[in-house]
């Protein structure tokens, strides 16, 4: 439980909010964090919040990717929220799309689409 | 002619051959100079004529009378006129001659004389002095030839000046057209709550398109959009480059949390869109922009 992020729970939904840019180690480290609740909670879903970064490199674009599927492996869904323009006009140049991933404005988005309650 | 060549400075301009090149290119030598020079005499002297005679030709034609507002009009063209050919004898053939020719090329493309009417006079011109030249040096018909042919070689290269001026000014006045189309602002509508409409007018070019890419960003964020109808009726042409940028633009607003519908595809829209291999499985489409509101919304709701 040493990870630079804190990871919270709302009801069975994991909230993993990134306050600044995350190392290499630090983003693996918040995977396997994540993987481990997602068990240890019996979480059905993850919502990964971006929303205070303005950079996100590519090997946590692609950890974020990875997450994503490894966390559906383990029975649950993960979203990310809060993209900003910048980023998300950076992910694409890059091509760097996470296609197959959930995306939301924001966290009450997020919470509404992981908990099947629409808006 | 030699301090001509030796002094004409390399221009700033790399795309334009300097004036010595020029000069090479049409192969005008010394001796072409020195022989244009023996006519200038003559010619000076036949300007005045020949230029009366054509002017009462070109009157003649009822889209030629059309350029001209009154007499005192046509009495300042014959002046430049005449000046214009007392200099194809007498000038020498440096920058300065050059610059002054591409001016008077840029003149006459302003006031709307066409190549046509350009040429055309100029060939009366050499015609008709042609014919005088003959008549006066009945006595040795030889260099009578050989000194209109050195003419001719400059008349060429002079006529090439002006009609480079011509394309120039078309060429620019095309890229300041384009230039305008790709600065067109393109609006984000907010058609209702969350619901953005991207009309796309004019052409795409990457510049344009970087820009509205990160303008609907912005507004996805400001308006807290869910879902973007970019519609692209009003695009005159896409190509694979296009499509690829709006596909960028769409992704983008999708990593946003919006999703987003492109609207107003016509058949080569949509065979441009398949050579880049995108499908619409992972695109929401549709054929018109009615069609594409309501998918929208039906995104929005589910």
């Amino acid at each position: 439980m040493a990870g630079r992020v804190a990871i919270l729970r709302q009801g069975r939904v994991l909230i993993a909010s990134l306050q600044e840019a995350l190392g290499d180690s630090d983003i693996l480290g918040l995977q396997s964090d994540i993987l481990r609740d997602v068990i240890r909670h019996r979480a059905t879903g993850v919502i990964v919040d971006v929303s205070a970064l303005d950079v996100l490199d590519s090997f946590g674009t692609r950890t974020l990717a990875d997450m994503a599927a490894a966390v559906q492996l383990r029975g649950a869904r993960l979203a990310i929220v809060g993209i900003q323009p910048d980023v998300a006009f950076s992910m694409v140049l890059m091509g760097l799309t996470l296609t197959g991933v959930a995306t939301a404005r924001d966290l009450e988005t997020g919470l509404a689409l992981l908990t099947g309650a629409g808006e | 002619m030699s301090d001509i060549i030796a002094s004409s400075a390399p221009r700033a301009d790399r795309l334009r051959p300097a004036t010595d090149e020029q000069l090479r290119w049409f192969d005008i030598t010394e001796t072409d100079r020195s022989r244009a020079e023996a006519l200038a005499a003559t010619a000076d002297e036949l300007a005045e004529p020949i230029i009366e005679d054509f002017y009462r030709h070109l009157l003649s034609f009822e889209g030629a009378r059309r350029h001209f507002r009154d007499d005192d009009q046509i009495a300042r063209v014959k002046q430049g006129q005449l000046r214009y050919f007392r200099e194809l004898v007498a000038a020498a053939l440096d920058d300065e001659y050059v610059a002054n020719r591409r001016r008077i090329g840029l003149i006459h493309e302003r006031a709307g004389v066409t190549p046509t009417l350009y040429v055309g006079a100029y060939a009366y011109y050499l015609h008709s002095l042609g014919h005088m030249v003959m008549d006066r040096m009945q006595d040795d018909p030889a260099r009578a030839v050989s000194l209109l042919l050195s003419l001719n070689k400059i008349a060429h290269f002079d006529m090439a000046l002006a009609l480079e001026t011509y394309v120039d000014t078309r060429e620019a006045a095309i890229e300041q057209r384009e230039r305008e189309m790709s600065e067109l602002p393109t609006p984000v509508l907010q058609l209702r709550d969350g619901l953005l409409l991207i009309p796309v007018v004019g052409t795409l070019d990457s510049f344009r398109a970087r820009n509205l890419t990160v303008r609907v960003l912005e507004r996805i964020r400001d308006l807290r959009a869910r879902a973007v109808v970019l519609d692209i009726t009003g695009v005159a042409a896409v190509d694979s480059a296009v499509a690829s940028h709006l596909i960028q633009t769409m992704t983008a607003a999708r990593l946003m949390g919006a999703t987003a519908v492109l609207t107003g595809l016509s058949a080569e829209v949509a065979q441009a869109l398949v050579k880049i291999g995108v499908t619409s499985e992972a695109l929401h489409t549709a054929g018109d922009l009615q069609h594409g509101i309501e998918i929208a919304e039906r995104l929005m709701e589910g």
